[in-house]
């Protein structure tokens, strides 16, 4: 008998340690994994070295001018209003009344020092290239910011966009070396944005409490916390269990949300064109007609409705943004037969038969893998036996990257994906032939002369009016050479719980920023 | 023993300057660095913002002077500092996460034994009657029971259906540090890692406590009027458990592995989490000093197992 109560009370023991948690906080809070995704950077605070996060950095730091939720136009966050001078040289930005989290005003000496601090490459700073082509930063007077370019730059705002502003007063004192390792970001940054920084518990959450002062008006919540998760499926997770009112998730996550009340599925562009890329070092992609053949083979609209539930458009040259893409185009809607013919033509047999092709990938979601198998097959159907092959982004990188003479056979094809929007000059890097490693990020190696004349053109002009045009001429020359077999650009996913009211989330690229406006965000 | 002592720390020494190399040589020789695990493939960069990253990171230098470099610093108690994390040193990082990692494996462990060995002992005792024969089949699931299945299953269940337990971390996101919040967030991850050991541990005490029973000196216990419960406990209990207790040593090994498993699933802040991150960023100073102090913990603990054999069984030669 007292053997029986020694185990059922070491069954209890084990019992009475799963009690209900009741999370009882007096403080507004919102909760939510901002870092989840393709947009975050989680654990970075240093805007100067980040890729992504910016979501969450522009909670509490805050740019000259940002883009709006739409990402459709830039407009000011920091400056009040800017103009610019009629050789598009000169920005002069008026700027708003704000004060820095610890009380100290924001003057254009702010302004100045982070612009300079961005462009100095011993800060670490990864806007040094881009800002490039700022010759001078003056600050007349405490509210007005004078740059002034040593060439036109039609991106010049949207790049701006990425500075967050820094405190001189803060910032200063410390040599540009020690900036990329000094612990201030982490520990106690000061911002001018709606929440300010209150602290940060390694790899598990930062939290912010409401800067009362913003010019924008007091928060209508206390506090926010950017939770980090392994993966958007704990975050998920973290979403059901009621712990967080907000993360990115997949595209079939987002279904199983879109039945339940309890939430809003967020959708969006998502920015970045899927393509396939063909690599112009191996034999086997140098004749068009193989390019065009893999073009007809591929059923996009028919992975689009199956696989992405409708919500991805077909992609005929790097961009589906409408005033990008001119009439015209040849549409490569889905022609086995025609493929094969072209195939023929070109000698396919002789030039790789059934021999296996790697298809080499950094997309790790379920997804992607039904996106390559689909793909897989319909290549057989025509005679290209593709393999598809997973790695992680670093393996993916340090592959097609490499310097010197990769391994070409280790990808001679890739699926993957390249930001083409809000600035459409973001495929630039992956395609013109400038931009061949170890200069840039051309991994394809591709080599085609008008297109780059043609790139070349668009990243020139400074005239607005002529701007579309230009990035329209870009599409042509890739709808006729495809130098990419391009594919679609699909939708991304954010899922808010109802109890939020007034927040704002797009799925940019990079996070951003964009103008969510933190300070409206509400929770019942 | 003292000679002893010093022989084995020098060897131990040795084997982590030993295991050093190879994980320098073994990281180095994987594809993708730091650099490449920095760059968004959809949001390249431009070849000068490479550089200012390679210069930044210490990269360009050659591969002998970076491990001679990493080496002497060690050597010296600095472990560098972590390349995906601003300004954090890597040592404070990494002793920071012994803890929580102890926490869950010591919970883990904890659970396990006394469920095991109550279970063991229950089913010994009513060998073959019904509730010897579902805890026979329910140690059997729990033993064949992979970590990733119980831990996602476990996490489903308990947090996301039930809300009985929270979905990950250690502590509730903003709200001030409580033991019990703690404890509440340790209680599901420490009982699904116990599952597989506490089954494994129920069959040994099982197969032990029945083989003792058989023995001469308990019938003579049972023969001397001896109340039943005191047979058990302490005439066959005690005898029975010897080979249970090899037998946890040598779970340890293996809670580590789930340890790290669990920690990636719930988020907790160990060195399993702190390892598969520095991993998937190839976060090279972090990777070697947190294989480093693991080095030291495993030949620490083989070190002080073998002084303590020595201590407790004379027949055992140090000398």
């Amino acid at each position: 008998m007292r053997i029986k109560t020694i185990s059922i009370a070491a069954a209890l023991l084990l019992g009475a340690g799963l009690p209900t948690i009741v999370q009882a906080q007096s403080p507004k809070t919102i909760a939510g994994g901002f870092d989840v995704g393709p947009g975050g950077f989680p654990k970075n605070f240093n805007p100067l070295v980040a890729t992504g996060g910016f979501t969450w950095l522009s909670t509490y730091f805050e740019p000259l001018v940002i883009w709006n939720a739409g990402l459709t136009e830039l407009e000011g966050d920091l400056a009040k209003n800017y103009t610019m001078s009629s050789d598009q040289m000169t920005y002069t930005f008026k700027l708003v009344k704000e004060s820095w989290h610890d009380g100290k005003p924001f003057t254009s000496k702010d302004v100045k020092f982070t612009i300079e601090l961005a462009k100095n490459k011993a800060s670490g700073s990864l806007l040094a290239a881009r800002l490039g082509d700022v010759a001078s930063v003056e600050a007349p007077d405490d509210s007005t910011v004078i740059i002034k370019l040593s060439k036109p730059n039609g991106s010049f705002l949207s790049i701006l966009s990425q500075v967050l502003i820094l405190p001189e007063h803060a910032l200063a004192g410390m040599p540009p070396e020690s900036l990329a390792t000094s612990t201030w970001w982490s520990t106690s940054p000061v911002g001018t944005g709606p929440f300010k920084f209150k602290k940060y518990v390694t790899d598990q959450y930062v939290e912010l409490a409401a800067d009362d002062d913003y010019r924008g008006g007091k928060p209508k919540v206390d506090v926010l916390i950017n939770r980090y998760f392994e993966s958007p499926a704990a975050a998920v997770a973290a979403l059901r269990a009621g712990e967080i009112q907000f993360t990115y998730v997949e595209p079939d996550d987002a279904a199983s949300f879109k039945t339940d009340a309890s939430f809003k599925v967020i959708e969006g562009g998502s920015y970045v064109v899927n393509y396939i890329g063909l690599n112009q070092k191996v034999d086997l992609f140098k004749d068009l007609k193989v390019r065009q053949a893999i073009m007809y083979a591929i059923d996009r609209n028919a992975i689009i409705e199956s696989l992405y539930g409708g919500a991805a458009k077909p992609a005929n040259c790097g961009y589906v943004a409408p005033q990008l893409v001119p009439e015209g185009l040849e549409a490569y809607a889905y022609d086995p037969a025609k493929a094969k013919a072209l195939l023929t033509e070109a000698g396919w047999d002789k030039i790789n038969g059934d021999k296996p092709i790697t298809l080499l990938t950094y997309y790790g979601s379920p997804q992607a893998a039904n996106v390559m198998a689909a793909i897989q097959s319909m290549l057989a159907q025509v005679g290209i036996n593709v393999v598809p092959r997973v790695v992680d982004t670093p393996t993916y990188n340090g592959i097609v990257y490499k310097e010197g003479t990769p391994d070409w056979s280790a990808f001679p094809m890739v699926y993957a994906g390249l930001q083409n929007g809000p600035n459409p000059a973001g495929i630039n890097p992956g395609l013109n032939k400038s931009q061949i490693p170890p200069a840039g990020f051309n991994t394809m190696r591709i080599k085609f002369d008008d297109l780059s004349a043609a790139f070349d053109k668009a990243l020139a002009e400074t005239d607005a009016s002529k701007l579309d045009a230009a990035w329209q001429d870009v599409c042509k020359v890739m709808n006729k050479d495809l130098p990419w077999a391009t594919l679609w650009v699909a939708n991304r996913y954010g899922v808010a719980s109802n109890k939020l009211k007034d927040f704002v989330w797009t799925p940019a690229p990079g996070g951003g920023p964009y103008a969510a406006h933190p300070e409206t965000w509400d929770i019942q | 023993m003292l000679s002893f002592i010093a022989r084995r720390c020098a060897t131990g020494l040795l084997m982590l300057v030993a295991l050093s190399l190879l994980i320098f040589v073994l990281l180095r020789l994987a594809p993708g660095d730091p650099i490449d695990a920095y760059i968004n493939p959809s949001m390249p960069m431009s070849a000068s913002d490479l550089e200012t990253l390679r210069d930044r990171l210490g990269l360009d230098q050659p591969l002998p002077l970076q491990y001679f470099g990493w080496l002497r610093a060690a050597l010296s108690g600095d472990f560098g500092y972590s390349i995906q994390r601003s300004g954090v040193r890597v040592l404070p990082l990494v002793m920071e996460r012994i803890g929580p990692t102890a926490l869950l494996m010591g919970m883990g462990l904890a659970i396990a034994i006394i469920i095991g060995i109550a279970a063991g002992i229950y089913s010994a005792v009513r060998r073959n009657a019904w509730p010897d024969i579902a805890m026979s089949v329910l140690s059997f699931i729990g033993i064949s029971s992979p970590a990733f299945l119980t831990a996602l299953l476990g996490l489903y269940f308990f947090s996301v259906l039930l809300h009985w337990a929270p979905s990950g971390g250690m502590q509730t996101a903003g709200a001030p540090f409580s033991i019990a919040d703690v404890l509440a967030h340790l209680i599901l991850p420490a009982c699904l890692l116990s599952i597989g050991h506490a089954a494994l541990i129920m069959r040994y005490m099982r197969a032990s406590l029945l083989e003792v029973l058989n023995q001469d000196y308990v019938r003579t216990a049972r023969a001397k009027g001896v109340r039943e419960f005191w047979v058990i406990i302490k005439h066959a209990t005690r005898n029975a458990l010897l080979p249970v207790i090899t037998l946890i040593g040598s779970t340890v090994g293996i809670a580590v592995g789930g340890a790290i498993f669990l920690e990636s699933v719930f988020n907790w802040p160990g060195m399993g989490l702190l390892l598969v991150n520095a991993v998937g960023t190839r976060d090279y100073p972090v990777i070697m000093g947190a294989t480093l102090v693991i080095g030291v913990c495993v030949i620490l603990v083989n070190i002080l197992t073998d002084v303590a054999y020595a201590f407790v069984d004379p027949r055992i030669q140090v000398a």
